[in-house]
């Protein structure tokens, strides 16, 4: 296993996958349902009263909450939502302390400035820190995240700047009530970042990465960049919050401040709620915490026993959390991102700009990929012309996929040069190429499995254009495909056949220059090939050339194309009209059998 | 002089680690996931030992069946009934998985601080040392490096000797093509887990003979497991002892020269260097191969 290569995603269609707890289960609304607001007001008015009438231990118990709500919706962030499971966000709570414990002793500021200023701080380390851990996937973030927070508490320790060991006491003072004041309003920013991102393109783009990081890239998503951005999301709530917690406690130390327990309690909140959506950090912390320090007051001694025991039931027993539960009742369900109540008309695109109209839309030149000892395509040559379709055959094993990998920019080619519209495209990433006008499928579908077909067309369409030119762009690729019946289906609910053309829409709501099919038609019964024939017939009146790979389907795409190139253990044997090739004695040789006379 | 008593003492903790280390190669293989309690495990059999020893006498070499089997029965239990459990597949489950270790591991380290306190603790036992030339062989080190690679040694034969370490290999490599020939791999991954805890409270028994424990350490000693076995390429029993003696040489002098501190820390700036730079380990098996 690779820390740093693309992590499978999980099994398609397995009925117990999370994402598919976390998905709509159904029916789709559109904008703000009654009862989420009523629950948003109750929180407020409940935080509001708590903060007027409560003194003592009552304030500092809901301070407490409100602390870990804050923490729990920053870890959402970035592991329930974009899928990278962080056991170091301690790091930004830490950092955010010593941030403001420092500025207050050191610069003077007042204690609410230090602590937002540390938020800042904070969210530039993150920027940076960023950059190194987000190259780490799956287990090997959380295990690299939980390194880095023990590296900050041993240098924190020997920091004598900071306290080194001992830690830093800061002047005490009575501020419980306006420290409870800016804690809450740090939970609330902190929601309201976790409902931008359940809302936004942001959030569609973040959760196309949970769902599957590399067919996101395939589909034009600047993955690094949507990682970072919602890394340093998630690192300011957990910062602003230790501040006010140092401050109010008016001491902090390494161990306090790098606390892995802390941060496991604000994973266990966010888990019992639901990990990834918008309610479960609340709900999770809320319930947690009230029903916890019943408990917690009986057993003080096993309390960390008691939270990593729970963390392994709910785990185990209860993965969706509660809002998994009431989405059952068809509470607190998803709205469909940017869903319009009915499916507009939509618009074909204009068609694209006039650059390298002449010469070939792609051109492959003596392309060689191999992988160690094994050469999977030798010194192929290729060309695409504008409005061409052509079709790539060969036996299984023959080098189609590799080669379209090559071209998309998932596999680095070892020799060989490839153009599209006159311009060297070799190293550029699959985000560029997608961008740059190259669509894709994959030979299995990787549709994103937490999201509808709408979202997943619309995540492709959402390239560079504006909000209404997106939602009018999908739209329009729903209607061209014929899904509109389905349009709002989540796709784990989909057989195949619609998977595939889910597949399909979305390489074509990119407006992409050229579509490389992977076996688009494989395990299509006959109704739905004459579909995804219409489709690829109609694709050249928006001025897409089309290649398709196939295995078995050959008779359906013998008449839709102009030339087949056909391959054979990674090399080209043969080229031409699809009549002609398909007779010769060396294609039939390499593809059905010798023929025996 | 010094140099080269360093670099034995360095050699001689590389055995250790290897046991230590091994026993975490062995779950990973198996069920490709990393168990988060892996350190706490070493440190509360450690702990085990020490409690035997002084409180009911116990020779700690008398310790390592009792110890051994309490915690095969742990991993067992942890498997079957947790585990299992857990049907995701892909980065989710083991995500999933994690977590629940990491839960595990807290509950252990609550276990162990309620039975015997946060003190750090070692067992004084066999404190003298013998003398080659200049070189001083701490007896402790030496038996605990000895018995470390002896294990490990026993481990690796197992596995590609008998049946039932063929099959467990065999479903390490793939799990469907196990079961393709009668391979029951659920039984295999419950064994997978049992083993691998007991021998790493086999390890947490010599462990505690050579330097202090407690049970907060848990964490420290479950990364410097994940170190050794990522150095040497995950999944790789031959390459970890490349990785066992890189961590251990390293620790040993670099402790020696900048101090307890930088000890502490070498593990976890190893761990995000290898993870960034060598992410396939040292691969000493693919250069033999």
């Amino acid at each position: 296993m690779d820390p740093l290569a693309p992590t499978p995603p999980s099994a398609p269609g397995s009925l117990r996958s999370l994402t598919r707890r976390l998905t709509l289960g159904g029916a789709a609304g559109v904008g703000w349902p009654r009862h989420e607001l009523a629950l948003g007001a109750a929180f407020l008015l409940a935080a509001a009263l708590t903060g007027l009438l409560t003194s003592g231990y009552l304030l500092q118990l809901a301070t407490d909450i409100f602390t870990f709500m804050a923490m729990a919706y920053g870890w959402n962030l970035i592991s329930g939502m974009t899928g990278y499971v962080s056991f170091g966000q301690i790091a930004f709570y830490g950092l955010g302390g010593y941030g403001t414990a420092l500025l207050i002793l050191h610069a003077h500021l007042p204690w609410y400035v230090a602590a937002l200023a540390a938020g800042a701080v904070a969210a530039l380390i993150a920027l940076v820190l960023g950059g190194v851990m987000l190259r780490l996937r799956g287990i090997f973030f959380a295990l690299g995240m939980f390194g880095l927070v023990q590296i900050l508490s041993i240098l924190f320790s020997q920091w004598s700047f900071a306290g080194g060991g001992q830690g830093l006491i800061l002047p005490g003072q009575l501020t419980a009530r306006a420290v409870y004041a800016e804690t809450v309003a740090v939970a609330i920013l902190a929601f309201l970042l976790n409902l931008y991102y359940s809302r936004s393109a942001l959030g569609l783009k973040a959760m196309a990465i949970r769902d599957d990081e590399e067919a996101a890239a395939a589909m034009g998503v600047h993955t690094t960049r949507v990682k970072i951005v919602t890394f340093v999301l998630s690192a300011i709530p957990p910062a602003v919050v230790a501040g006010l917690v140092a401050w109010n406690r008016s001491y902090l130390d390494p161990p306090s401040m790098f606390d892995p327990s802390v941060d496991f309690q604000a994973i266990l909140f966010s888990l019992l709620g639901g990990m990834g959506t918008l309610w479960g950090p609340a709900l999770g912390t809320v319930i947690l915490e009230l029903v916890g320090e019943q408990i917690w007051a009986q057993f003080p001694e096993f309390q960390l026993g008691l939270f990593g025991l729970l963390v392994v039931l709910i785990v185990v027993f209860f993965p969706g959390g509660i809002v998994s539960v009431l989405r059952r009742a068809g509470w607190l369900r998803r709205p469909v991102i940017m869903a319009p109540s009915t499916l507009p008309e939509g618009s074909p695109p204009a068609p694209t700009e006039e650059v390298g109209r002449d010469g070939p839309v792609l051109e492959v030149r003596g392309l060689s990929v191999r992988f160690g000892g094994v050469t999977a395509l030798r010194d192929l040559d290729l060309e695409v012309r504008r409005g061409e379709t052509i079709s790539i055959i060969g036996a299984n094993g023959a080098g189609k996929t590799t080669l379209f990998n090559a071209i998309t920019g998932f596999v680095r080619p070892t020799q060989g040069e490839v153009r599209f519209r006159g311009r060297p495209i070799k190293g550029w990433s699959p985000t560029r190429l997608a961008r740059a006008g190259i669509g894709r499928t994959f030979q299995i579908p990787r549709p994103m499995e937490s999201m509808t077909v709408w979202e997943n067309v619309l995540l492709a369409a959402l390239n560079g254009r504006r909000r209404h030119a997106a939602v009018d762009q999908a739209a329009w690729v729903i209607r061209a495909l014929g899904m509109e019946a389905i349009w709002l289906e989540p796709v784990v609910n989909l057989p195949p056949g619609h998977r595939r053309q889910v597949e399909l829409a979305r390489a074509l709501a990119l407006q992409p220059d050229v579509i490389l099919l992977d076996e688009v038609m494989a395990g299509m019964n006959r109704e739905e090939q004459e579909r995804i024939r219409d489709a690829i017939r109609k694709l050249h009146e928006y001025g897409v050339s089309a290649v398709a790979g196939v295995e078995h389907v050959v008779a359906a795409i013998a008449d839709l194309c102009d030339r087949i190139v056909v391959l054979d253990f990674g090399q080209k044997i043969a080229e031409g009209e699809p009549q002609r090739v398909l007779k010769d004695p060396a294609v039939i040789g390499a593809y059905l059998g010798e023929v025996q006379e | 002089m010094l140099i080269l008593q360093l670099l034995v003492n360095g050699v001689l903790l590389a055995g250790m680690y290897l046991l230590m280390a091994q026993s975490l190669n062995l779950i990973f293989g198996v069920m490709r996931i990393v168990n988060f309690a892996q350190g706490t495990m070493i440190a509360v059999a450690g702990l085990f030992t020490v409690w035997l020893a002084t409180r009911v006498g116990l020779n700690p070499f008398l310790a390592i069946p009792i110890v051994f089997v309490a915690m095969f029965l742990i991993g067992a239990v942890v498997e079957r009934a947790l585990l299992r459990r857990i049907t995701l597949r892909g980065t989710q489950g083991e995500l999933m998985t994690l977590m629940v270790t990491f839960g595990v591991s807290f509950v252990l380290i609550n276990l162990a601080l309620k039975a015997w306190g946060s003190e750090y603790v070692s067992l004084p036992y066999l404190q003298s040392s013998w003398r080659l030339g200049p070189i001083e062989f701490a007896k402790s080190l030496v038996i605990a490096g000895a018995f470390g690679t002896v294990l490990s040694a026993a481990l690796f034969s197992w596995l590609n000797l008998t049946g039932s370490g063929k099959a467990l290999l065999a479903t390490s490599q793939s799990r469907i093509g196990a079961g393709t020939c009668g391979i029951d791999a659920g039984r295999m991954s419950t064994l997978a887990f049992a083993l691998g805890s007991a021998l790493a409270a086999a390890a947490g028994t010599v462990l505690v003979l050579v330097t202090p424990l407690g049970p907060q350490s848990g964490n420290d000693l479950t990364i410097l497991c994940f170190v050794v076995i990522a150095l040497g390429g995950l999944g790789d029993y031959l390459g970890a002892i490349l990785g066992a003696l890189v961590v251990g040489v390293a620790q040993s002098v670099l402790g020696f020269y900048l101090g307890g501190n930088v000890q502490v820390l070498l593990p976890y700036i190893l761990l995000i260097l290898i993870m960034l730079f060598i992410p396939r380990g040292l691969s000493l098996s693919r250069l033999t191969r």
